[in-house]
């Protein structure tokens, strides 16, 4: 049964602030091991939908299913174990503690058992270190990484938490062409080595969106546009739109 | 082979400091007042550091929990002392007494304030503090606002003798080994999952919650554990050592801000910052009081902060950064 189901499941979401409809009946499945992009211009809701997937906010309608498990009302912290993991838009390690550190963290918490000790985690934390390339940082406070170090320790965090999802906020905002396309390899690279599916949240850095993703849901005012092949998605005449206004008739 | 040899000999540099005013004190005599002063300020903040320090929260209400473990030391001695041949019983009814109640405090105080952060968290606290004071003038319970005076108490059960060795001398030895042990249980935690999930909580709550940390369970722990310190303080360095408890004193804020002070001096979050905080600032406050009687809080208030601006992250923190990658890194922690 949990085989058949897809990974992540949204049902109608919605979630209003006052008579602002931040996400509107959105609804959409993504697959084990998937690269999915979610696209849309500012204010189009993309984070409030991560937000609800990753459980910072709770719908005010619909459901969202993990494995085929309603995870609507979980809070927080009970999501992660389950497997979803997330970096944020501006990347967030643990400022103070070492590189190392802030990846034994979401190893010793981030698991389901939560049997993992600390020397373990440590263990763990190595390994991912190695997988991110920041082994001459390993032993630095993550605040005093360069923005792009400080994302590659957000997202091993992540992953020691040996997620089956991975929810990435703007991962490549801010970054240059070398750099996204270093990180798209990377991420094409970890989705393979780590079995993990990959919903990555851009706002307009098409070049990371064709690079990456297999799929994509575009989302306008809350709403979802459409949700297909990259391809298609952005020759879709609506898209298009969204991005570049209409042209005058 | 363990991950991180010699995880625990940052213990000695602290314990050496514990140790080091207990001897001090023993050799001269007549320093035995100031050493109980500096063991006192050393205690109070090694007991907030579990809290203030490991979560990044600032409770103004901490004096409370101390006050209110005078109250179970002074509570338990004032009414156990007619029971035949108690002795040293009705002292470590009263540790667990004092324990027991600052414990209490601290769920019920944590469990409503623990939910509200930052500034929220700062006033909600200074309310509990005060309107626990005002609570035990006004309902008149624990004798009100007369306090509660066991001198006499105290030499019914344990004798003359022993009632003035208990006040003048063990009663600071208690206060330099509860110290100590809160040092421990501080490296404890640091050492083990506790203090991962307070380090993650402290730098980033939010974060910390996505990564599948129950922030609050962690918060909990630490304020209780703060709280039972505090509480042992209480009953040993003022009930003990005074023998009355009145609630105006016992519920005095200008304790909390002393705490404040001492850890944020030393190095909030670390070992062995509130023992040099708490020496830094018990001496200093002694030397200004004898060189300026009655100007040494004008002067003190300016040093503390031009050191808090030059050191935010107190002397150890600095001290800290100063050893990473060298030797000395395993004994600064």
């Amino acid at each position: 049964m949990t085989d058949l189901a897809p990974l992540l499941r949204l049902e109608n979401v919605t979630k209003r602030f006052g008579g602002l409809v931040a996400v509107d009946e959105v609804s959409v499945e993504i697959h084990h091991g998937e690269l999915f992009a979610i696209v849309g211009p500012n204010g189009a809701g993309k984070t409030t939908l991560f937000n609800i997937i990753s459980g910072v906010f709770i719908p005010d309608e619909g459901h969202v299913y993990f494995e085929g498990e309603d995870i609507t009302r979980l809070p927080v912290y009970k999501k992660a174990p389950l497997g979803i993991g997330r970096t944020f838009q501006i990347p967030r390690p643990f400022g103070g503690a070492t590189v190392r550190e802030n990846i034994a963290i979401g190893a010793m918490f981030g698991t389901l058992s939560g049997k993992v000790s600390v020397d373990e985690a440590m263990e763990i934390a190595d390994r991912y270190v190695d997988l991110v390339g920041l082994q001459e940082h390993r032993d630095k406070p993550a605040g005093g990484l360069t923005p792009v170090d400080k994302r590659l320790t957000e997202i091993a965090r992540a992953l020691a938490m040996k997620p089956k999802l991975l929810l990435m906020d703007e991962a490549m905002a801010g970054m240059n062409p070398r750099d996204i396309d270093e990180m798209v390899a990377f991420l094409k690279r970890i989705k393979e080595e780590e079995g993990v599916a990959i919903i990555a949240m851009v706002e307009h850095i098409m070049r990371a969106v064709v690079g990456l993703a297999e799929r994509v849901m575009v989302m306008h005012q809350g709403a979802k546009l459409v949700d297909t092949t990259t391809k298609e998605a952005l020759s879709h005449p609506e898209v298009i739109d969204v991005y570049l206004g209409k042209a005058p008739e | 082979m363990s991950a991180r040899p010699g995880k625990y000999l940052a213990l000695i540099p602290v314990l050496a400091a514990y140790l080091g005013m207990f001897v001090f004190g023993r050799v001269q005599p007549d320093m035995w007042q100031l050493v109980a002063m500096l063991a006192f300020y050393c205690c109070l903040g090694q007991a907030f550091n579990l809290f203030l320090g490991m979560t990044g929260y600032v409770d103004f209400g901490y004096v409370a929990f101390v006050g209110v473990g005078t109250y179970g030391m002074a509570l338990t001695l004032s009414r156990l002392s007619g029971v035949e041949g108690i002795g040293f019983g009705a002292l470590v009814i009263g540790l667990l007494a004092a324990a027991g109640m600052s414990a209490m405090l601290s769920i019920a105080v944590g469990a409503v304030a623990l939910r509200l952060r930052g500034a929220y968290f700062a006033i909600a606290t200074i309310g509990v503090n005060e309107g626990f004071r005002y609570f035990i003038e006004g309902a008149r319970i624990w004798n009100g606002s007369e306090g509660i005076i066991f001198s006499k108490d105290l030499r019914a059960i344990f004798g003359r003798e022993t009632a003035i060795a208990l006040s003048t001398f063990w009663a600071d030895v208690f206060v330099i080994v509860i110290g100590a042990s809160a040092a421990v249980v501080t490296l404890i935690y640091m050492r083990s999952k506790i203090g991962f999930a307070l380090t993650a909580l402290r730098e980033d709550e939010d974060a910390a919650k996505v990564i599948g940390i129950f922030v609050t369970k962690y918060k909990i722990i630490a304020f209780i554990t703060s709280a039972v310190f505090a509480g042992l303080l209480g009953a040993t360095a003022w009930a003990l050592k005074l023998t009355y408890v009145y609630p105006p004193d016992a519920f005095e804020i200008h304790y909390t801000v002393e705490a404040i002070i001492i850890v944020m001096l030393g190095g909030a979050g670390t070992l062995l910052g509130p023992v040099v905080g708490g020496l830094l600032y018990g001496l200093s406050k002694y030397w200004l009081a004898i060189i300026l009687p009655g100007f040494q809080l004008l002067i003190f208030a300016p040093i503390i902060l031009v050191i808090i601006v030059a050191f935010p992250e107190g002397t150890v923190g600095y001290l800290k950064k100063k050893v990473r990658g060298t030797a000395l890194e395993r004994y600064i922690v």
